[in-house]
């Protein structure tokens, strides 16, 4: 996380406005990560102190250490050799010293010669191990423009770790914000926009109602390299910077750098039904994550939609209720009963054990052990 | 007045959430606004307090007459027997009580050396009531759990340092507590906290205000002196119930110390690259404190990034303080002091890593970082206690409650943090012995900003306030 010092912004209004590296900066950041490569080789500590002194090439300082700090976090280093485990050099050297008297050197030539190396093997053997000590190793590769944008994520995280709340509005993936939500311990409302298929996502950690608190930052921060996978966002977070409350919006285009594409399915079991579907009903359409699906105040996300592909009228949603807990499970069916949805197919782990009165009337019902039986759901669809 | 528990299907729950306490279905003739802590939280239709007003807001529920089913609470644990006896000293014994009298809350203020650890375990002894310790480092953590260990004959568990294991008595990290007492804040009803002085400036507090934890300890050396910090650390902790200083008690139940400092000179070409660099920070601080004479340390630091004067003066700064770390008079000095002392457990205190590393190439002195492991580190530590090693280079890692045996002399090269660091530092020494009389030297160089700083530093070690022994 990047410190506050290390923070470029502009505050416009309530707005505060990240100084996102662009283009222009890329003639810097190339030479930048060619100083990183004149030291591979070297060891840790010579780089850092090279990038301590005021640097060869122009470039604005602030965002020169962001990006240091970017590429510290990537850079990898291995272990030097040393003629002597340095662990054992330090024990024996050390130990020898309390119990002698008399110069350094004769003492290091008397130890190095019982381990039959000589003094100055053994001086380099002393602290090779040491992370200052470790050798650099080459960068993944790495573009300048990857760079800035590796950048520009870090300083959008670090703006949003002083954030109190988050509200994103996504079309598209959103469930994949949801699920980060929740498995970050952070209270998630989900509403939808009227008429749009968009989900409105309110995201804050349960002691943020009694203050400011940079509690929930990181888990906030990392919501924004999820962004990019949905198809339409906006996001507007409310960050306290330097006592003021500002207000930090991020939309595509941002030049931000994505996650790895989210994993697609919930589970295994759903990974395999997706597939055993397609396989066997090729007529028809599997849509991963269709549109949410509004109740009252909140949201639903059904797991599948079946589209015919032939009849647009032959539609339905499909959810898989597997093992969770029973209050999620009670939760989850109270919903799709206030929903009344007309063409749902719910497929139930029978180790649930869920009574008939628990599951929406309308609803078709599959159930299953360990694996969804795709031809079972085909002979509902027709 | 009712019997808290579950007296039917529409009585007021309250449950533990993530560090705070939720409240659901209260009846319709309870104000919850005037509940201690309690806000109405929108965004989940229900009251929410923060995790640490559950014993005000159960006393208020109780008063108000109102039936409700309490958060499960932590069980009692233990059989007596699981405790051995904890023996106290005179002084230890009046923290305990002052910490009785004070309804089981506050912090208690004891020299390093004095057995601040001690006391703690006297007060888990005492209390039997489910107790999380936390600690600022993993290397104090693996220091408490042995030291709990060593009286107490069940699991011990420990969350910190890559390892996540719960028990009755549970040790754990700041740094872990912060990201998980929303996970186990319910589970205790004792808190413990070592160097609680970190505590109190906004930065992790949350740690505290997310346990239910009513029976609250601090311990420290050295309390905040600023008034806000202390009012912020009275809320989070209770107040200051028991207070003694170095100079309380060296001499009887520690030992007592002779404190040399040394002044040196630069050489000549140090003095000019010192002046120089002095030069160049003070023409951009002056002009700062001229324009904002209250303002702090740490204003001008974000202050100074902002432009390249400020910038060029910082990085002048940082210069200035590297090139007084380690000066050619204090490597001459250093090398005369070892010679003096042959026979003495020497500790040598520096202001960064990078001079502790000189130190120990050049005199061959073991150095103890944060970059040694656990395992070498113990057995640095049991070498030196068996006089295998005679000295420990370090700049961090001696500074804070690390039990470093018999040491009775102390060079002081350098230090980065003041007071407080001065006191945890001097107290490394204060062991006592037979007949011991410790010696901290300082190495101060003459007409730089150490001068300031040693002067600084040494206030921490005058008399506080004497309790009645």
């Amino acid at each position: 996380m990047l410190p506050d010092g290390l923070l470029s912004y502009s505050a416009v209004g309530v707005l505060v406005v990240p100084r996102f590296l662009g283009e222009h900066d890329h003639p810097w950041l190339r030479a930048l990560l060619d100083e990183h490569e004149r030291f591979i080789g070297r060891p840790q500590r010579e780089l850092e102190a090279h990038l301590r002194e005021p640097p060869s090439c122009e470039g604005p300082p602030t965002r020169r250490k962001q990006a240091i700090q970017v590429l510290a976090r990537l850079r990898r280093g291995r272990d030097r050799r040393a003629a002597v485990p340095p662990r054992r050099a330090r024990a024996l050297v050390f130990a020898e010293a309390a119990r002698t008297e008399g110069p350094r050197a004769t003492l290091l030539s008397s130890v190095a010669a019982t381990l039959g190396v000589t003094a100055d093997e053994l001086r380099d053997a002393l602290f090779a191990d040491l992370p200052g000590e470790r050798l650099i190793a080459p960068l993944p590769i790495l573009s300048p423009a990857e760079l800035a944008l590796r950048t520009n994520l870090a300083l959008v995280q670090a703006l949003l770790s002083r954030a109190t709340s988050v509200r994103i509005e996504a079309e598209g993936n959103s469930r994949v914000l949801v699920r980060h939500a929740k498995l970050r311990g952070l209270i998630c409302t989900v509403a939808s926009r009227s008429g749009a298929g968009d989900a409105v996502l309110d995201l804050s950690g349960p002691f943020a109602l009694f203050r400011h608190t940079r509690l929930y930052g990181r888990a906030l921060g990392e919501l924004v390299p999820l962004l990019p996978w949905c198809r339409r966002f906006h996001l507007v977070g409310d960050c306290v910077l330097e006592g003021r409350r500002l207000a930090l919006e991020l939309r595509p285009g941002d030049p931000i750098f994505p996650a790895v594409e989210p994993r697609r399915y919930d589970s295994r079991l759903e990974e395999h039904f997706a597939r055993d579907f397609r396989r066997l009903a090729p007529e028809w359409d599997v849509v991963r994550e269709p549109e949410p699906v509004p109740v009252g105040s909140t949201l639903i996300f059904p797991d599948f939609a079946l589209q015919h592909r032939t009849d647009a009228a032959r539609r339905w949603l499909l959810e898989i209720v597997g093992f969770w807990t029973p209050d999620y499970v009670a939760n989850k069916l109270a919903l799709y009963r206030r929903a009344r949805l007309p063409n749902l197919i719910l497929c139930i782990d029978d180790h649930r054990n869920c009574a008939e009165a628990d599951l929406p009337s309308a609803a078709l019902v599959v159930r299953f052990r360990r694996r969804v039986d795709a031809a079972a759901v085909l002979r509902c669809v027709g | 007045m009712p019997e808290p528990g579950t007296l039917g299907a529409l009585v007021m729950k309250l449950r533990f959430d993530r560090g705070t306490i939720l409240l659901t279905d209260p009846p319709a003739d309870l104000d919850l606004a005037q509940a201690p802590g309690v806000l109405w939280d929108h965004r989940v239709h229900a009251h929410r307090a923060p995790a640490s007003s559950y014993p005000a807001l159960k006393s208020w529920l109780l008063e108000a007459g109102a039936r409700f089913e309490d958060i499960l609470l932590y069980q009692t644990h233990d059989a007596p027997e699981a405790w051995l006896r904890v023996d106290l000293r005179p002084y230890q014994e009046a923290a305990l009580s002052a910490w009785e009298l004070g309804h089981r809350r506050g912090v208690v203020a004891l020299p390093t050396g004095s057995g601040k650890t001690r006391v703690a375990l006297a007060v888990m002894e005492k209390t039997r009531l489910p107790a999380l310790c936390l600690v600022p480092t993993r290397v104090l953590l693996h220091q408490w759990l042995r030291e709990i260990s060593a009286l107490y004959r069940g699991t011990v568990g420990c969350y910190g340092d890559g390892v996540h294991q719960l028990a009755p008595l549970t040790v754990a990290t700041f740094e872990s507590a912060y990201r998980h007492m929303g996970q186990f804040g319910d589970r205790f009803g004792l808190l413990i906290v070592d160097e609680v002085h970190h505590f109190g400036g906004g930065v992790h507090d949350e740690a505290l205000e997310m346990a239910i934890a009513s029976a609250r300890l601090g311990l420290t050396a050295t309390p905040p002196r600023s008034a806000a910090a202390a009012t912020r650390l009275a809320e989070l902790m209770g107040p200051t119930v028991f207070e003694l200083a170095v100079s309380d008690l060296a001499g009887g139940f520690l030992a007592s110390f002779d404190a040399m400092t040394l002044y040196l000179d630069l050489t000549p070409e140090e003095r000019s690259g010192y002046t120089s660099l002095s030069s160049l920070f003070r023409l951009a601080y002056g002009d700062f404190h001229r324009a904002a004479p209250d303002a702090t340390w740490a204003d001008f630091a974000v202050q100074a990034v902002r432009t390249a004067e400020g910038r060029r003066a910082l990085a002048a700064w940082r210069q200035a303080r590297r090139l007084v770390a380690f000066t050619q008079a204090k490597r001459r000095a250093l090398h005369a002091l070892l010679a003096r002392h042959p026979d003495s457990r020497v500790l040598i205190f520096t202001a960064d890593n990078e001079t502790a590393y000189a130190i120990a190439r050049e005199h061959l002195v073991m150095p103890l970082t944060c970059d040694i492991g656990r395992r070498e580190r113990d057995d640095v530590l049991q070498r030196f206690r068996r006089g295998d090693l005679r000295a420990l280079v370090s700049a961090r890692v001696l500074n804070e409650g690390l039990d470093v045996p018999d040491a009775d002399v102390a060079m002081v090269v350098g230090g980065a943090l003041g007071e407080r660091e001065h006191v945890q530092r001097v107290g490394r020494l204060l062991r006592p012995g037979e007949g011991k009389r410790a010696v901290v030297y300082e190495l101060v160089t003459r007409n730089t900003m150490e001068v300031g700083q040693a002067h600084r530093r040494r206030q921490g070690l005058v008399a506080r306030r004497s309790a009645q022994l």
